[in-house]
């Protein structure tokens, strides 16, 4: 007697999967769209896209996975190691996707990124060179550990490592035009009017934008800058860092500048009055949307959940929540 | 490529790298090194001979000496007293 040992394969409807790659979202399997009911008023329809809810963790992991297959389609991953500047996320989905495919991957990372980031990239198998955002005190703008991961793809005459280029690669806005857009329009069955995100590499804003505007160009596309020297890790503020290439400015109607001090109070209700753990870049975009008066539902981007960024938590909590004895 | 006056501590080759890579390797190396020890530093890249000098300005080190020939440049970069 033949005995056939049956294979299961993925089936997303009992979430059941293959590979941890196949819970990378789709639009066929995206990430939850959650409602706020307490921390905006009643009259106002504001949702978060909760891009935590993914493999490793933030928004960035449908990126990675997209910039990657670029890569390997186009032959640019053969016989290199991966280089890349980021502020944690991508790396942490570039390194997790990279050990899967066996290729080494180091990671040049701003100052001021938290240590449980640079730990996590570290238990992925990633190098880790943290960069100064002046690294190079002379004739370079301030993203230091952009121009060290360009100079580390230019040396050894390019032959060593292949740079993956989330600032100026254009399949950083396909993830988010093929699948992060047909989803927030997919899962507001067309409903959605404003949309809120931060200014990062801005693949998400330009990608998301140009998604929302094809289907009806009266949505209106919000991006949230923060100050210049701010506390929120994968928002860029472009009075002090250069404009990615791929930021396409005509599907933006508005840019909302939030501090520190908004961002982070916003976070902190988040947690107390909507049990949502998310990080402070949400805080962002939920300070910004509040601010929005009426016009219909609003959906924002919700990056990445808190858990990397505790030691911030912790400085700006003190005391707060320890018994006073 | 020795600077007879100095007693070094430590010798770093960038031929080859690109801004900010020798930047990045030296600031490692000096802090490796104690206050008043000599790191040499040779570097290709033509823009050394303006971010060498400017970042041992910036961490408070003391550059004792350059040195150009044809196309490397050799610095001798004395550390500082660190805060």
């Amino acid at each position: 007697m033949t005995t056939h040992l049956t294979h299961l394969t993925t089936d997303r409807s009992v979430r059941r999967y293959d590979d941890i790659r196949d819970l990378v979202a789709r639009p066929a399997d995206p990430t939850p769209l959650v409602r706020l009911n307490r921390v905006t008023p009643a009259t106002t329809e504001l949702y978060l896209k909760l891009e935590w809810m993914s493999p490793f963790g933030s928004i960035k992991d449908r990126t990675a996975a997209y910039l990657l297959a670029g890569m390997a389609e186009r032959g640019e991953l053969e016989g290199k190691e991966l280089v890349e500047a980021t502020s944690g996320n991508t790396g942490i989905a570039l390194a997790a996707l990279a050990a899967l495919m066996g290729i080494p991957l180091t990671v040049t990372i701003p100052d001021g990124v938290p240590e449980e980031k640079k730990v996590l990239l570290r238990m992925l198998g990633a190098e880790v060179w943290e960069t100064p955002d002046d690294l190079c005190p002379v004739d370079h703008p301030k993203d230091g550990a952009i121009a060290l991961a360009r100079s580390l793809a230019a040396s050894e005459n390019g032959t060593r490592y292949a740079m993956v280029n989330q600032y100026e690669n254009p399949d950083n806005v396909r993830a988010h035009f093929e699948t992060t857009g047909p989803e927030i329009w997919n899962q507001t069955e067309g409903r959605v009017r404003t949309f809120v995100t931060g200014f990062g590499t801005c693949g998400t804003i330009t990608g998301i934008g140009r998604y929302l505007k094809e289907q009806d160009p009266t949505i209106r596309v919000i991006g949230v800058e923060p100050q210049k020297g701010h506390r929120l890790p994968g928002l860029k503020s472009f009075q002090e860092a250069k404009e990615p290439s791929i930021l396409d400015r005509d599907v933006i109607d508005d840019v909302i500048r939030v501090d520190d001090d908004d961002a982070y109070g916003f976070t902190r209700r988040l947690y107390r009055e909507e049990g949502l753990m998310v990080g402070p870049s949400t805080g962002a975009v939920v300070a910004a949307a509040h601010r929005l008066d009426g016009g219909g539902l609003i959906v924002g981007i919700s990056p990445d959940s808190g858990f990397k960024y505790t030691s911030f938590f912790g400085d700006i909590l003190g005391d707060e929540g320890l018994p006073r004895i | 490529m020795t600077n007879p006056q100095l007693s070094v501590a430590d010798t770093l080759d960038t031929s080859g790298l690109l801004c900010p890579l020798p930047v990045y390797k030296a600031a490692m190396a000096l802090k490796r090194l104690e206050a008043g020890e000599v790191l040499e530093l040779i570097c290709t890249d033509p823009g050394s001979l303006a971010d060498i000098p400017a970042l041992a300005r910036q961490r408070g080190d003391i550059l004792r000496g350059v040195e150009e020939r044809e196309a490397t440049q050799v610095f001798w970069i004395e550390k500082g007293p660190q805060p």
